[in-house]
């Protein structure tokens, strides 16, 4: 399984390529008022409207520091209503693909953040995977992606 | 007040201080006497209390004994001398009663024994001599009964009164001890008295004695001494008057008549003085005069024949002392004259003498004056020298400047151009950041591309995995693009602050160089400024040097001139020294006149 590896702060976490949609170089958004302050703003890919969520400030640490690494992570959501929506995610230190064996992952066994998912283990530091799906509370999603739209 | 009395009260007062210090001394010791006396009858008076006490006992004793005498035999001749005992008692007690009147406690004593001897009497011997007699007539046992209470009593009375005389007897014995104490003490004293009072006598007399031989003495011994003095000679001798006294008086009589004889003796002394002084005062004129001072005056006068004398010798010698007057005159004249002679002539040497030492000293003044001149001609030759090289050097010098300002404008020219050239170099190194600027944004996007490219690889599956090493080995060559790029702006940066570094260096390079020129150049300014002066000072120089030669010559001419002078100066000092001798000649002639008329003195 190939993983595209990041950080939120100094830790190490993963992203399963088969959840990505693509990589894209930090843009400015515009802000969005009146959300969490996780919510980084609108990006305009290609003309349509993407809602980029900050992992940094999501995970509690302060907004994402903008370095020549910092990408936009645009990644397949399944929104409320079935649809596949498209998600922004500001990640730091982006730097690259990275090939983790399916047996090197483990349950963390620890209850932390609702996103944070497997464990894999040796080969150095510690990488944690990020489920896609749990990112958002249900209150966040519904006003992100509220049901019956287009 | 001793002194002025007259001898016969003095005499009179001394025996009778001495006859009344022994009177004195034995009114005291006739009353030390009495009170011895007294002492003695008291002791006598106790000696005879106690003889009556005792008596009184013995009595008291005999009618004891008689009774109990009669009681065991019953003879009635026993009791016979009873009632004659206890009357002797009595009377004993009565005397000695009469002989204590003085002292109340032994006076009630006394009356205590007097009831008690008559209870005895009454109460134990009468009824034991009455018991006794019945006793002898019936024998019965009742009446010796009685008998031995009566004896009993008897016995207890007795006791009784023996006591009471005992206690008399020791307050007499106390009393006696008493008064013995105090008439040895009062011996002791008498004994004492006799002594020094007779020692304090002796002594008085002694004294009173020598007082009155002293003042009996010393006026006679002064009158002798003044006798003898003046018998010896001694006129003025007088006699002390130490008292007031028939002694005094004959001292005062005894001076007088030493004064009238001193008068007299005096005065024929005078009259024979006078006569000697007339006689002597004539002789000292004449041996003065005699010896060749005729100032002496004659002051004898009179009617008698040395009157008549000094007259005489008045006369002549006012003749005499007339003549030699005037010679004497003439001589002092002419001896005055050849003196000033010689004074002015010695003078006017003297100034020649001076002429002669001032004129030499302005010469070799002028010599001096010469020597100077002749050196500091030298010294302006030199100084000119000097000036000369001063001149030449400093205009080496300012060739010299020249050229290096020349040089400093070629540095400043040369860091123009170096300053340009760095800036040229400056803007080069911002080219070369540019570039890097567009080759960083090429490497990101080929990062991104090769993720987006690794992403599709794995959509695509088994289909895609050549693919995704291409994308693997694309994002590598991205990094490594990344990482050079990021070197050679670090190198670049580091250029570009080296430039402006050296940019900096220059500016300040320049500025020093062009201040150094404008400091050269003031430089050359003052040399010149200088030479200028120095030229200038070269002929100054030719003038100093023509005065100094013009005042050598003054000054040799001045040296000429005075030479001539000093030698007609030597010449006038040489007559003048002729004519010196001369004066002296004429002074000793003046001399001699004046010493053979001197030793005649005319005036006092």
């Amino acid at each position: 399984m190939k993983v595209l590896a990041f950080h939120i702060g100094t830790e190490r976490y993963g992203l399963r390529l088969a959840g990505i949609a693509q990589v894209l170089p930090a843009a400015a958004l515009k802000a969005l008022p009146l959300t969490p302050s996780y919510v980084a703003g609108l990006l305009d890919l290609h003309g349509t409207p993407v809602p980029v969520i900050d992992l940094t400030q999501l995970a509690g640490l302060g907004p994402s520091a903008l370095r020549f690494d910092t990408r936009i992570v645009v990644v397949d959501y399944a929104a409320d209503d079935g649809r596949v929506r498209a998600l922004g995610l500001l990640a730091e230190r982006v730097q690259g693909v990275q090939e983790v064996a399916q047996a090197r992952l483990s349950d963390a066994g620890v209850r932390g953040a609702a996103f944070l998912g497997q464990v894999a283990t040796g080969d150095g530091a510690m990488l944690q995977l990020v489920d896609i799906e749990h990112l958002l509370a249900p209150d966040v999603r519904a006003l992100l992606f509220p049901v019956g739209q287009a | 007040m001793l002194k002025d009395a007259s001898i016969k009260n003095k005499l009179t007062l001394g025996l009778g201080t001495i006859v009344a210090i022994m009177l004195f001394l034995l009114a005291l010791a006739y009353n030390n006497s009495q009170k011895l006396a007294a002492a003695n009858e008291w002791d006598r008076h106790a000696l005879e209390v106690m003889v009556e006490s005792n008596h009184i006992a013995t009595a008291v004793l005999q009618v004891q004994s008689a009774t109990r005498g009669f009681l065991l035999t019953g003879n009635e001749a026993l009791i016979e001398p009873i009632n004659a005992e206890f009357a002797e008692a009595k009377r004993h007690l009565a005397t000695a009663t009469r002989l204590v009147v003085d002292n109340p406690i032994q006076h009630d004593r006394m009356k205590q024994l007097a009831p008690m001897l008559d209870n005895w009497m009454s109460q134990a011997i009468m009824p034991q001599i009455a018991l006794g007699r019945s006793g002898r007539r019936d024998d019965s046992t009742r009446e010796i009964a009685g008998t031995e209470a009566a004896v009993l009593l008897g016995a207890r009375t007795v006791a009784a009164i023996r006591e009471q005389i005992n206690q008399i007897a020791a307050e007499e014995n106390r009393l006696m001890t008493l008064r013995s104490q105090e008439s040895a003490a009062l011996q002791e004293t008498m004994s004492l008295l006799l002594t020094a009072g007779g020692a304090v006598t002796v002594a008085l007399a002694v004294l009173i004695a020598w007082l009155l031989m002293r003042a009996l003495l010393a006026p006679l011994n002064s009158l002798n001494r003044t006798v003898g003095r003046i018998a010896a000679g001694d006129q003025s001798a007088r006699a002390s008057i130490l008292a007031n006294d028939e002694l005094g008086k004959v001292a005062v009589e005894f001076n007088r008549m030493a004064q009238a004889i001193q008068d007299s003796q005096a005065k024929e002394q005078a009259a024979s003085a006078d006569l000697r002084a007339k006689v002597d005062s004539l002789l000292a004129v004449v041996s003065k005069a005699a010896a060749g001072d005729l100032s002496g005056q004659v002051t004898i006068t009179g009617q008698d024949a040395i009157g008549q004398l000094g007259q005489g010798l008045a006369t002549m010698f006012d003749n005499l002392r007339s003549h030699l007057n005037n010679v004497q005159k003439a001589g002092i004249q002419v001896t005055t004259s050849a003196t000033e002679i010689a004074a002015s002539s010695r003078q006017q040497e003297a100034t020649g003498i001076e002429q002669a030492q001032t004129s030499v000293e302005i010469l070799s003044t002028t010599r001096e004056i010469s020597a100077n001149t002749t050196q500091l001609l030298r010294t302006m030759e030199q100084a000119t020298a000097v000036a000369d090289f001063t001149t030449s050097a400093t205009a080496e010098a300012q060739g010299n400047l020249k050229r290096m300002d020349a040089t400093m404008q070629h540095m400043v020219t040369a860091t123009d151009s170096i300053n340009a050239k760095l800036a040229a170099l400056s803007e080069k190194a911002s080219n070369i950041n540019n570039v890097l600027v567009t080759i960083t944004k090429v490497a990101d996007q080929t990062n991104i591309l090769s993720l987006n490219a690794a992403i599709e690889a794995e959509k695509a599956g088994d289909a895609g995995r050549g693919f995704s090493v291409v994308a693997t080995e694309i994002r590598r060559l991205a990094d490594q693009t990344s990482v050079s790029t990021w070197d050679i702006e670090q190198m670049v940066k580091e250029m570009q602050s080296a430039v402006s570094a050296s940019v900096m260096g220059m500016d300040k390079f320049s500025e020093e160089i062009r201040r150094s020129v404008g400091e050269v150049r003031q430089v050359a300014e003052q040399l010149s400024s200088v030479m200028d002066q120095v030229q200038k000072l070269a002929p100054q120089f030719d003038l100093v040097l023509e005065g100094m030669q013009s005042q050598a010559v003054g000054a040799s001419q001045i040296s000429e001139t005075m030479l001539q002078l000093s030698e007609a100066t030597q010449q006038t000092v040489e007559s003048l020294k002729a004519t010196s001798d001369a004066v002296r000649q004429l002074q000793y002639a003046a001399g001699d006149l004046q010493s053979s008329v001197a030793t005649f003195s005319v005036n006092g």
